[in-house]
């Protein structure tokens, strides 16, 4: 398995070459497409949230930047949950016709995953040096937790994987259910103390990493470290186990691809 | 034109070298005994899927070897070995397993029962440029091909101008392939195919594309990277390109293997099985003997003359078992006609049955502007010819009667003969009737010379 996953390195970064100078060819904004929808959300929620309809409580950093810094983890997470549904769909045509190493088409996933955060970094530093945030010396652990993060997302997309190539329901259920998901995730508000809503947003596997990833590059003061830890176990096992099955299930699911 | 003879000094080559590199080793390809079922319908086929990932998951995936409802053999206990330097043409009918089978040996699907082994890197030309982004160059897809087929970038990097070269697209090079041709688009995919140099290359009916040019070099490169050792194993539906490619062939009907053994003769049966409908009342064994029978047509498939039989015969009217170069000799067509028939034309296509697939002879009564009349009954049209020009060698002969028009009445697709050697035709082409002769200096001449 592992000697598979050093054998597609070379592969994976030439997909993640083509994919990404095809994806920038074919379009006008370009790379502006990194920036654009966390700065809408962002100025959405301010408008809603100055105006009084959303009543949301105080934030440790600045509405705006807690928003946009919050919403550009998150669209990492989604585009991590979605990769393997999204490469092995799209690669059906190859995957019918060459043996390549599968976990090319998982890496490249990654390797995109990657490069946007990398652009939205730019977008990031701006806002922490627009809003003067202050940041501490464990935002040098920040990456290893926003890892931890992308690790869920992939566990999961690879989980869901064989059964995705076989039924495009599952990509419809996985565009259905971000919206829900994104509500019981504190990004667009804090973490609630109390309450019923609480034990709802705190059951969700996302907000603990997201929150300690956002927390360790700012205050670097740990709210959720129990579940930090329980989080990232669960990331990990998801992902081996996806893993497993997803280099299973592989040929049964070429065997019904056209070639 | 490929002589006869440098195709037959190719072939004592090729056997030099599988022989000098032949040790037990050398089985590069085992097939044991594999089956694959298949869904006729697609929601129980997906339903299949995830029951057999299911299964695969927690280890238990026994009952193989039934099948479920709708389900059938696509591919049943086929057996096959394949040696360094060889060259296996697959035949079979639409939907007999030909596919499946090469997508079984690249390791694309899984056999529900059987075993494969492979020694060596596989590549699967089973079809070109998979990978290719039509958004990009012909350049960047190159590296995004050959990747893909496992290659790593500096081995492309020494490669690269070998296959821009081979593929001959010139400054298109640099645009995106969705602007390519379907020719030029696999050019660049069989170009990238051929130069990752694996141990076996799986083809499955690829060459069909691109012009004749091209396709005689994809074959000239194929034959080059067979002497120095790849094996290949080759679908394609023109039995010509077989004959001329591969020295064993194997014969897939419904996911059977019915035979396996030397090409002529696989391809004989797989012809006659193609158009003559079902084997069994077939005479195979007159096919050494310079003759052929017919089965009689089925009600309603004859168009008022058919052809029964075939041979050839000496200016005496006695059966030929082969021809001799320089020799007179005469095809016999033996038909059956159920009304007199006026203006009918013979047609004889004759081929090298181990050639590239052009007709080395093409005699039409049509062109030659003789109109055969033929009566009610039973006859016989004589195609003589006063001195055999053919070399020596094997050959496969089309022959049909036709009307005005091109409308074919009865062919033969393929009668194989041969012509016996005489002394003295190395080197040559055809026989060329002649004469040595020397003769006085006549005055005339003197005077010109002067
Ligand atoms: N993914 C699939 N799901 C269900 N049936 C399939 C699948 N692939 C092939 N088959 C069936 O298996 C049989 C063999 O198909 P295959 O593609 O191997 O034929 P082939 O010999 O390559 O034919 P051709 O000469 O047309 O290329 C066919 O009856 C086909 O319908
Ligand atoms: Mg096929």
């Amino acid at each position: 398995m592992i000697g598979d996953l050093l054998a597609s390195r070379e592969l994976a970064w030439r997909l993640l070459v083509r994919d990404i100078s095809a994806q920038y060819r074919q379009s006008f904004l370009g790379v502006m497409w990194a920036f654009i929808p966390p700065i809408m959300t962002a100025m959405g929620l301010i408008a809603a949230k100055n105006s009084g309809v959303l009543n949301i409580s105080e934030t440790d950093l600045p509405y705006a930047a807690y928003v946009m810094f919050s919403t550009a983890l998150w669209q990492i997470f989604v585009e991590a949950l979605n990769g393997p549904v999204v490469a092995v769909n799209q690669a059906k045509p190859m995957l019918a016709k060459i043996n390549f190493p599968r976990e090319a088409l998982i890496l490249s996933k990654l390797g995109e995953v990657g490069f946007n955060f990398g652009i939205k970094l730019f977008l990031i530093i701006g806002l922490f040096i627009w809003f003067k945030i202050p940041v501490t010396a464990s935002i040098v652990l920040a990456p290893v937790a926003l890892i931890h993060l992308v690790v869920l997302g992939t566990g999961f997309g690879l989980l869901l994987s064989p059964l995705g190539a076989l039924y495009n329901d599952i990509q419809k259920v996985l565009a259905m259910i971000v919206a829900p998901w994104l509500l019981i995730t504190p990004v667009m508000y804090p973490v609630p103390q109390e309450g019923w809503f609480r034990m709802i947003v705190a059951l969700n596997p996302v907000t603990p990493l997201l929150v300690t990833t956002r927390e360790l590059a700012t205050t670097g003061v740990l709210t959720e470290t129990s579940g930090f830890w329980w989080s990232s176990t669960l990331a990990f096992g998801c992902l081996i186990f996806g893993w497993l099955l997803y280099r299973l299930a592989m040929p049964y699911i070429v065997e019904r691809m056209s070639a | 034109m490929v002589s006869l003879k440098d195709s037959q000094s190719v072939g004592k080559a090729t056997d030099i070298v599988s022989k000098s590199t032949m040790t037990d080793g050398d089985v590069l390809l085992s097939v044991q005994g594999v089956s694959k079922k298949f869904c006729r319908d697609l929601k129980r086929s997906l339903i299949y899927g995830v029951q057999d990932i299911a299964a695969e998951m927690v280890g238990l995936r026994d009952s193989c070897d039934s099948l479920r409802k709708r389900e059938f053999w696509a591919l049943d206990n086929v057996s096959l070995e394949l040696r360094r330097g060889t060259a296996l043409g697959l035949v079979g009918s639409n939907g007999s397993g030909k596919s499946t089978l090469l997508r079984i040996i690249a390791g694309l699907i899984k056999p529900d029962a059987g075993t494969i082994e492979i020694k060596g890197k596989v590549a699967p030309l089973i079809a070109l440029g998979a990978g290719f982004n039509p958004i990009l160059t012909g350049r960047e897809n190159i590296y995004a091909n050959m990747s893909i087929l496992g290659l790593s970038k500096a081995e492309i990097d020494e490669r690269f101008d070998d296959v821009v070269e081979f593929a001959e697209i010139g400054d298109a090079i640099d645009s995106p392939v969705q602007s390519y041709s379907s020719g030029m688009a696999a050019r660049l995919g069989f170009a990238c195919a051929v130069h990752t140099e694996p141990d076996i290359l799986l083809i499955d009916e690829v060459l069909a594309v691109g012009d004749m040019r091209f396709r005689v070099k994809c074959y000239r490169r194929l034959s080059e990277l067979r002497k120095s050792g790849t094996s290949f194993i080759m679908v394609a539906h023109n039995p010509h390109v077989i004959l001329s490619m591969c020295d064993q062939s194997a014969y897939l009907n419904r996911g059977k293997l019915l035979i396996v053994g030397d090409t002529p003769s696989v391809i004989t049966k797989y012809e006659e099985d193609l158009f003559l409908g079902d084997s069994e009342n077939k005479k195979i064994d007159e096919e050494s003997s310079g003759s052929l029978t017919l089965p009689e047509k089925l009600e309603g498939t004859s168009y008022g003359l058919d052809i029964m039989s075939l041979h050839w015969e000496n200016s005496q009217g006695q059966k030929l078992k082969s021809l001799k170069t320089a020799n007179s000799a005469a095809l016999c067509v033996k038909c059956r006609s159920d009304s007199n028939l006026d203006d009918i034309f013979l047609t004889v296509i004759v081929r090298q049955a181990f050639g590239e697939g052009e007709s080395v002879l093409n005699l039409s009564s049509e062109k030659d502007d003789c109109k055969l009349n033929i009566s009610a009954g039973i006859s016989q049209v004589l195609l003589k010819m006063p001195s055999c020009s053919l070399k020596a060698g094997r050959y496969v002969m089309k022959v049909y009667l036709s009307q005005k028009g091109h409308r074919i009445l009865d062919v033969v697709e393929s009668f194989y003969f041969t012509v016996e050697n005489i002394p003295g035709m190395s080197q040559c082409l055809f026989h060329q009737p002649h004469d040595w002769l020397i003769r006085a200096a006549s005055h005339e001449d003197d005077s010109r010379s002067l």
